[in-house]
């Protein structure tokens, strides 16, 4: 019973995790001649990952590639940046409730 | 596949944009030198980026990291072009036909980089807050 | 006068033993089934917390929410399995309190 408390809340925070670290490497990479941006398909990997594995790192399409060969967009990689900060921040703060909620039924029955 | 690795990731990035800032402040303060050490003008220098696989501090050898990319600065290239000749005979440093070599800096150019540079830099500070937020907010599930 | 003896009193029957219920169990060992699971599952949890704590210091990349909610669900099922245990006990201390 308790084996499956938040593990949907905890697979969208693992790929948040996830995409949160390509931003960081696209952003890091945002002059490096010849880096293509890297993500993921969130809701496709929310809906089939199986949790422990890996999902799977693509280019991102329709982004303009500069005279370098490099195709970052910095405004694109802030708006993720705060989009998946956001939703983690919910995402934790929903599943903290879910345990308050579990515990307190729990001592409830004293 | 920890968060911890793309703090290392974000200073990689901060680290690449300010030696690229060095490098274009130092071309800026030596855009009308004409005389080196090593004879000559000065020549423009550029830095080379490279992608770079990083790992976090405490990553163990059974790490497979293999999302986190970051960046370094892997070369430093000096301008190899011909000097700038501007005719200016009574120059201490004319040669026999009154020419004197300047380096080829275009200073809008390089202010316009440096700016890039400064962006960069805080873009990579805004991602390693964001990310040390999120590695708060999983310590906070346990309160 | 001579009282006749001859009727005979009726026959003192014997008290009819009272035999004591079957006393076996439904099914031998069922609580005892149930408890050991209960206790594997709560050890389960405890273990799954223990490796993945183990696996986050040793740099092994563990995501360091995955390690928390590990933890808190060995707490939680720990938890419910003392309250659990409190009940049973007390209950049976009820029925063993209880004036035959």
């Amino acid at each position: 019973m308790l084996d499956s408390i938040g593990s949907n809340l905890q697979q969208y925070m693992d790929l948040l995790a996830t995409r949160q670290k390509l931003v960081a490497s696209n952003i890091a990479n945002a002059d490096t001649p010849g880096y293509k941006t890297k993500d993921i398909d969130f809701q496709f990997e929310y809906q089939s990952l199986a949790p422990g594995d890996t999902p799977n790192v693509r280019d991102v399409s329709g982004l303009k590639t500069k005279n370098d060969g490099n195709n970052v967009s910095i405004d694109r990689e802030a708006r993720l940046l705060s989009e998946n900060a956001i939703r983690f921040n919910v995402a934790s703060s929903l599943l903290k409730n879910q345990i308050r909620g579990i515990r307190t039924a729990i001592q409830e029955g004293k | 596949m920890s968060l911890f690795s793309s703090i290392s990731v974000s200073a990689s990035g901060m680290a690449a944009q300010r030696t690229r800032a060095e490098l274009l402040v130092e071309n800026l303060a030596n855009a009308e030198t004409t005389r080196t050490p090593d004879g000559g003008p000065y020549r423009r220098k550029d830095v080379v980026f490279q992608a770079d696989p990083q790992s976090s501090a405490f990553s163990s050898v059974f790490q497979n990291e293999f999302q986190s990319t970051g960046v370094i600065a892997s070369d430093v290239v000096t301008d190899t072009r011909d000097p700038d000749k501007r005719y200016m005979p009574g120059h201490p440093d004319a040669d026999a036909s009154g020419y004197v070599a300047f380096p080829r800096i275009n200073p809008a150019e390089d202010m316009v980089d440096l700016m890039g540079a400064s962006r960069g830099y805080d873009a990579n500070i805004a991602a390693m807050t964001a990310v040390k937020d999120m590695i708060n907010k999983s310590i906070d599930l346990l309160k | 006068m001579s009282l006749p003896i001859t009727t005979s009193l009726p026959g003192i029957q014997a008290i009819p033993t009272i035999t004591a219920p079957s006393l076996t169990p439904a099914a031998p060992g069922a609580f005892q089934a149930i408890f050991e699971k209960a206790v594997n599952q709560v050890e389960t949890f405890r273990q799954d917390a223990d490796t993945k704590v183990g696996k986050f210091l040793s740099g092994e990349g563990e995501e360091l929410h995955t390690v928390v909610m590990s933890t808190q669900k060995a707490e939680l099922s720990f938890e419910l399995f003392q309250q659990v245990r409190n009940k049973v006990v007390s209950a049976y201390q009820e029925v063993m309190r209880m004036q035959m």
